[in-house]
């Protein structure tokens, strides 16, 4: 059997779009602009999307939801509070887990509840050799256990903060205080413009 | 339940990764109508939660893209919202002229008597005047968590920009308003905040805060700003 091939890094692509700019040309119905951000974010919403639901014919509709609502909504981004990519996998991420939370009754989720694996990066088909998934995983890194868990369980997992206590067997204020500052540690780590 | 305030600023995280319930998400939001430190903490963190998903692109199925952009012909766009603050630019704008040209005015009353001091005030009039006439001067106007507004006024092609406040409530003797530029690499003093202040080398995506601190301003935030704004 051969060695599994090593990805080589990638050098820096051409810079990306103007995803704001484009978003004021989608939110005056300009069809071409959208297939710019189709193609700048599909991969991302349906990602994180994917990442949560686990799911893969789920994801799909979920995904196509979110990214109709960007074409929908595309008029109610405001510049001047995020960036563009920020605006749309907030949504994406809300809606995945208004799927899951809206599910929580089923018992496929309860089971998946009791296994705190749940919240790992698994899905097989993640492309890792992107920039921002390199420094994700080295300022991931740079955290302690218990914040790295807490932020992947919420995160990746769809968890609210009392069922990561609970997965984690921790009390309710100290998980609450570890996504914080350890969202603040990967901000600053990752020296995200703010 | 009331939770309390310090709880709630704690949840910033928590919001931003959507692990509340939907109740506290309600609650959280009230407060952040009047919490602009959360505001900013919450600008910051979701910009970080981005970059989680970004970090785990999949490829979808080729048949979401003839899906969705199929959808987008049968669907239709929401209207924008009415503009937050466009209805004050015009106003904050024209008081900011008003008060530069009258300090320069005055300025030119004493022409005659040129101090050292004068000329330094000179040289700083005529440069909030070019700030604030500039063709691309752009004006933001936050009001305070210490009452009254903050209002900024930048120039991307001067790299300047020029702040001025109106009914920020008096403090203590002892204590100051300090200005700061804020960067992801720390933020700098601008000095103390009275009248209407230049501010230099101002970069994109720096943002203005303004923090009570010790008479004599402090080396470093160490209050939560009373306002943030962007330039």
């Amino acid at each position: 059997m051969s060695r599994p091939q090593i990805r080589q890094w990638q050098p820096e692509p051409a810079p990306p779009p103007d995803l704001a700019a484009l978003l004021a040309q989608v939110a005056r119905g300009d069809h071409r602009a959208f297939e710019l951000v189709y193609a700048e974010l599909a991969g991302p919403v349906y990602g994180v999307v994917r990442q949560v639901l686990r799911d893969p014919a789920q994801s799909e509709e979920v995904a196509q939801e979110v990214l109709l609502e960007i074409w929908r909504t595309a008029s109610r981004f405001n510049p001047a509070r995020g960036s563009a990519a920020a605006w749309a996998l907030t949504i994406a991420h809300r809606r995945a887990v208004d799927r899951v939370r809206a599910e929580s009754a089923c018992s496929r989720r309860e089971q998946q509840a009791a296994d705190p694996g749940a919240g790992e990066d698994d899905v097989a088909e993640v492309v890792e050799a992107t920039l921002e998934h390199q420094r994700v995983r080295r300022c991931m890194d740079g955290l302690t256990e218990l914040q790295r868990e807490s932020i992947k369980l919420a995160y990746y997992g769809g968890y609210t903060y009392p069922q990561v206590a609970k997965l984690l067997g921790v009390a309710l204020g100290t998980v609450k205080t570890r996504i914080r500052d350890g969202l603040i540690r990967m901000r600053d780590c990752m020296e995200v413009p703010w | 339940m009331k939770v309390m305030r310090d709880d709630l600023h704690v949840l910033t995280g928590s919001y931003v990764l959507d692990a509340v319930s939907d109740a506290e998400r309600e609650e959280f939001e009230r407060h952040l109508q009047h919490c602009l430190s959360c505001r900013a903490e919450v600008r910051g963190l979701r910009e970080t939660a981005a970059r989680l998903a970004m970090a785990r692109v999949v490829v979808p199925p080729a048949r979401l893209e003839q899906r969705v952009l199929a959808a987008t012909y049968r669907t239709r766009q929401l209207p924008p919202l009415p503009s937050e603050r466009t209805h004050r630019k015009f106003p904050c704008r024209l008081a900011i002229l008003a008060a530069a040209a009258s300090v320069a005015a005055a300025v030119a009353l004493g022409v005659g008597e040129l101090s050292a001091q004068h000329q330094l005030d000179r040289a700083r009039e005529t440069a909030i005047s070019r700030v604030v006439t500039a063709p691309d001067a752009r004006v933001e106007t936050a009001r305070t968590s210490a009452g009254g507004s903050v209002t900024v006024v930048t120039s991307a092609a001067l790299r300047d920009a020029v702040v001025s406040s109106t009914g920020l409530a008096p403090l203590s003797s002892g204590r100051v308003y300090q200005v700061w530029v804020m960067s992801p690499s720390g933020a700098r003093s601008a000095g103390l905040l009275h009248g209407t202040s230049l501010l230099a080398t101002i970069a994109p995506g720096d943002r203005i805060g303004i923090t009570v601190e010790p008479a004599g301003g402090a080396a470093r935030p160490t209050t939560n700003p009373v306002a943030i704004l962007p330039v």
